[in-house]
C-alpha cells in the first residue's frame, strides 16, 4: 500500500507539485507548476479567432504526458520545473506578486525580460516547442484536438497515421 | 549449432551478404542490435520518429564520446549523453537503410583514383582504391535491379559509364515546380539531372510501389517501396535473424574468429559459432567492436596488429542551403503547383564534380535539391525567431507561422563532397565511459580538413544561383565541418598493403582467415555522393567472394 501511494505521488509530482519561492532570502510563497504553466501557455500563444488556443489543444495535459516520457532527459524535465520557479521569482522581484497574479501587461513584461537572459530564452523555446508538439502532433497524443492545429496550417498528415502512442 | 556465416548488423552492409549466402543455400545467422519491424509497424508519427527518436537508443544507456579537434589543435571532449550529441542512426533490422531518403548516386571512375587524378593534399591521407569503377559497376547494376532504383540515365558532363542503357524502374512523380528549376538551370547553362532514388514507383519485386505519403527521410516505409535492406533483402531470404542482440566481443585464435559474444534483450550473455564472420555494424561501431575484441593474439584489437583499425574515419563533407518561394510572385496555378503534396522534387547538379581553380583541377561534388521535410512540428519550430534571432510569441508568432507555412514553400539543397581522411579523424575506445552493458564506448575523434569547406562553398554558390533565378527569397547557406552522423565511413580501409590497411581487396581482414567487414568501414575515400548505393554494391561484391571461398 505504501509503495502504491509512493508511485501515485511520483506520477503526479510534476505539474501538480508546489514550488516554493523566496525573496530577499525569505520564503515569499508557493505556486503550483500547473497553475503557472496554464497561464504561460495562454500568454505565449494568445487567444485569437480561428487560431488554436492552449485550451483547445490540451497543451497542459500534453505537457504532463510528454514530461513523463523516457526519451525526455531528466535534465530537461528539471529545467522545465526550475524555469517555473525562476519565472515566478522574476515576477516577485519586479512586482512583488507571483506570475499568475500579475496583469496581462505585467506578465508580458516579465516574459520579455526573461527572454533576454540565456536561461529564459532557452526555457521559453522549450515551452513553445512542446506547445507546438501539442498543437501539431497526432491527436493520439492528447493534443491537436479535432486536428485543429493541422487545419489551421492546411497540413495534410502523412499516412498511415499512428494507432498507438510512443510513450 | 555452428552456422556457415554469422553477420553482425543487418543494414546495407550486412543485408546483401545475408541475402546472397542464404539464397545460395548456406546457413546464415544475422545478429541485430535492434528490434524487427514490418511495413505495418511504420507510421508517419512525427512525435515518435522525429521528436522522441524512437529508432535510436537512449544516450544515457548507449553513447559515444566525441573529441573535437579545432584548427589550432585544441581538443574538446564531449560525452554524448551530457551534450545530447548522438551518432546513432537506426537500431533495427535493416538498420538506417529503413530511414534513408534513398538519394542514390554511383561513385564515379575518378573517385576510385583520387590520389592519382588530383594529387596529394597536405595533411590528408588520400589513397587510390585497390579496385576500379569497372570492378564495382556490375554490382551497382545489381543494386538497381535487386534493391530497386528508379531514375532516368540522362547524359551529362560527368555521367558515369553504365553497362545497361537505363534504370530498371522509371522516374517517380515530381512536383510541377521542377520545371521552374529546369528552366533556371537552362538559363544558367547548368545540366539538371533527375535524382535517382532507391524507391519503387510501382509494385515490383514483391513489394508495393510508393504511396507518395509526403514523409520519406527519417521514416520507415509503410509500403516497402523504399529499398531498405529489410524490405529488399532480409524479407526475401531465409537468413535467421536474432534481434535485440548486441555483439560486444569477437573471440579468436591466431588465425580465425571462433565466436561472437552478445547480450540478448534480457541482458544475458550468449554466443554464436560460425565458419565465417562478417561485421557490418556501421563504421563507428564496427571499429569499436574490433578494438574491444582484444586477445592474446591481437593485443591492440582484433585484426589490428597493423594499428590501422579505427583510422581514417570519414563523413560526407558539405552542408545545406535553402530559399523560400512565396505566393506573392506566383500565379494562382503556380501556387497550386508549388503546394502539391506527396510528389518529389528529385533534382541534382553534378556539373562541378570536377572543376578548375587557379589552373588546378579540383575534385568537386554533388548537389541534391529537395523540398523541406513535411514534418509540420519541425517546420513550425523554425518560425520561433524573428530576423534578428530573437524569440517571438503571441500574435507575432502566429502571423509569421501561418503566412510562411501556408503561402510559401522552402526549397533546400544538400552539398556532398569528399571529407578528406586525416590522422586526426578516427575511432578509438574511451577508457572512462561504459554503456549499459558495461562495455567501453567508442570515442569519435573529429577533425575536418580545411580543403573540404573550400570545395563545399564553391558548390553552394552554384546552388544559390539556381534558387535566386527561381525567384526564391531568404536564400541562405550553411557550410560547416559538422559531421553528418548518417553519412559515415572508413575506419577499416581495404587495400593491398597489410601495413596500411585492415582489409584485403575482398574486404577480408588481412590478419584473419574468416573475418570480413562489409559496411562503409572499408572505404578509403568516400566519393562525393551519399554512400548507401556503394555500400550495397560492395557488399554484393564481397558476398560473391565469400561464396567463392566457401565453394573452393
Amino acid at each position: 500500500m505504501i509503495f502504491k501511494q509512493r508511485r501515485n505521488f511520483l506520477k503526479n509530482s510534476f505539474l501538480s507539485s508546489v514550488v516554493l519561492l523566496t525573496y530577499s532570502g525569505e520564503l515569499f510563497g508557493a505556486v503550483t507548476t500547473m497553475e503557472t504553466m496554464s497561464v504561460v501557455h495562454k500568454d505565449l500563444f494568445g487567444e485569437v479567432a480561428d487560431v488554436p488556443t492552449a485550451e483547445s489543444i490540451n497543451a497542459n495535459s500534453y505537457l504532463y504526458k510528454i514530461l513523463k516520457h523516457s526519451k525526455i532527459t531528466s535534465q530537461n524535465k528539471a529545467f522545465i520545473k526550475d524555469g517555473i520557479k525562476w519565472l515566478n521569482e522574476e515576477a516577485v522581484s519586479k512586482y512583488k506578486k507571483t506570475y499568475t497574479k500579475l496583469s496581462d501587461k505585467q506578465r508580458q513584461k516579465v516574459l520579455q525580460e526573461i527572454a533576454d537572459t540565456i536561461w529564459g530564452d532557452s526555457w521559453l523555446e522549450n515551452i513553445l516547442t512542446y506547445f507546438l508538439e501539442a498543437m501539431l502532433g497526432d491527436p493520439l497524443y492528447g493534443g491537436n484536438k479535432a486536428m485543429s492545429g493541422w487545419k489551421w496550417l492546411n497540413h495534410k498528415p502523412g499516412l498511415p497515421r499512428p494507432t498507438k502512442a510512443f510513450l | 549449432m555452428k552456422y556457415d556465416i554469422c553477420i553482425i548488423g543487418s543494414g546495407a552492409g550486412g543485408g546483401p551478404v545475408a541475402y546472397e549466402l542464404a539464397n545460395a543455400g548456406y546457413k546464415v545467422v544475422v545478429l541485430e542490435k535492434g528490434p524487427n519491424y514490418s511495413e505495418k509497424d511504420f507510421t508517419k508519427d512525427e512525435v515518435a520518429v522525429s521528436r522522441r527518436s524512437m529508432y535510436t537508443p537512449l544516450l544515457k544507456d548507449e553513447q559515444h564520446v566525441i573529441n573535437d579537434r579545432d584548427r589550432d589543435g585544441v581538443v574538446t571532449r564531449y560525452e554524448g549523453n551530457e551534450y545530447n550529441w548522438s551518432f546513432w542512426n537506426g537500431s533495427m533490422v535493416g538498420g538506417s537503410s529503413n530511414l534513408m531518403s534513398g538519394y542514390f548516386h554511383r561513385m564515379k571512375p575518378d573517385d576510385f583514383r583520387l590520389k592519382s587524378k588530383y594529387g596529394k593534399i597536405q595533411g590528408a591521407n588520400i589513397v587510390d582504391w585497390p579496385i576500379s569503377y569497372d570492378d564495382l559497376e556490375p554490382y551497382y547494376t545489381k543494386v538497381e535491379e535487386v534493391i530497386g532504383v528508379s531514375g532516368d540515365a540522362v547524359k551529362h558532363k560527368f555521367s558515369e559509364p553504365r553497362s545497361t542503357k537505363n534504370f530498371p524502374y522509371p522516374l517517380l512523380e515530381v512536383n510541377s515546380a521542377t520545371k521552374w528549376f529546369d528552366s533556371a538551370c537552362k538559363g544558367l547553362g547548368y545540366e539538371s539531372i533527375p535524382t535517382p532514388r532507391a524507391i519503387l514507383p510501382h509494385n515490383a519485386l514483391g513489394r508495393k510501389g510508393c504511396s507518395y505519403s509526403n514523409f520519406c527521410g527519417s521514416y520507415g516505409c509503410a509500403t516497402g517501396a523504399k529499398g531498405s535492406a529489410r524490405a529488399a533483402l532480409l524479407q526475401k531470404c531465409k537468413a535467421e535473424i536474432i534481434t535485440d542482440a548486441f555483439v560486444f566481443k569477437l573471440e579468436s585464435n591466431e588465425a580465425n574468429v571462433t565466436r561472437a559474444h552478445y547480450y540478448d534483450k534480457d541482458m544475458k550473455r550468449k554466443s554464436i559459432k560460425a565458419k565465417i564472420f562478417v561485421v557490418a555494424a556501421q563504421a563507428i561501431e564496427t571499429s569499436r567492436l574490433l578494438l574491444n575484441s582484444k586477445n592474446i593474439h591481437f593485443q591492440n584489437g582484433l585484426a589490428n596488429n597493423s594499428g590501422q583499425v579505427g583510422k581514417n574515419l570519414i563523413f560526407s563533407a558539405g552542408g545545406v542551403g535553402q530559399g523560400r518561394i512565396r505566393f506573392e510572385k506566383l500565379t494562382k496555378e503556380q501556387q497550386r503547383e508549388l503546394m502539391q503534396p506527396g510528389v518529389f522534387f528529385n533534382r541534382s547538379l553534378q556539373g562541378w564534380y570536377e572543376y578548375e581553380s587557379k589552373g588546378k583541377k579540383l575534385k568537386g561534388g554533388t548537389i541534391d535539391f529537395l523540398f523541406e521535410h513535411a514534418n509540420i512540428i519541425g517546420r513550425a519550430t523554425k518560425e520561433l525567431r524573428d530576423d534578428n534571432g530573437n524569440l517571438i510569441w503571441g500574435a507575432e508568432l502566429q502571423k509569421k507561422m501561418h503566412k510562411n507555412l501556408t503561402t510559401s514553400r522552402v526549397l533546400k539543397f544538400e552539398v556532398f563532397n569528399d571529407w578528406l581522411p586525416t590522422d586526426y579523424c578516427n575511432v578509438t575506445i574511451d577508457d572512462k565511459v561504459k554503456d549499459k552493458y558495461g562495455v567501453s564506448v567508442g570515442a569519435i575523434n573529429l577533425y575536418s580538413h580545411p580543403h573540404d569547406i573550400k570545395i563545399a562553398q564553391h558548390l553552394a554558390q552554384k546552388a544559390k544561383r539556381v534558387l535566386h533565378d527561381m525567384g526564391a527569397e531568404e536564400v541562405s547557406v550553411s557550410i560547416s565541418s559538422a559531421p553528418p552522423p548518417n553519412l559515415v565511413a572508413g575506419g577499416c580501409r581495404f587495400g593491398i598493403n597489410p601495413k596500411t590497411s585492415v582489409l584485403d581487396l575482398n574486404c577480408k581482414a588481412h590478419e584473419l582467415n574468416n573475418l570480413y567487414v562489409t559496411d562503409a568501414s572499408f572505404m578509403p575515400t568516400g566519393g562525393s555522393v551519399p554512400y548507401t548505393w556503394t555500400i550495397y554494391a560492395n557488399a554484393f561484391r564481397v558476398a560473391d567472394a565469400i561464396i567463392d571461398s566457401l565453394e573452393a
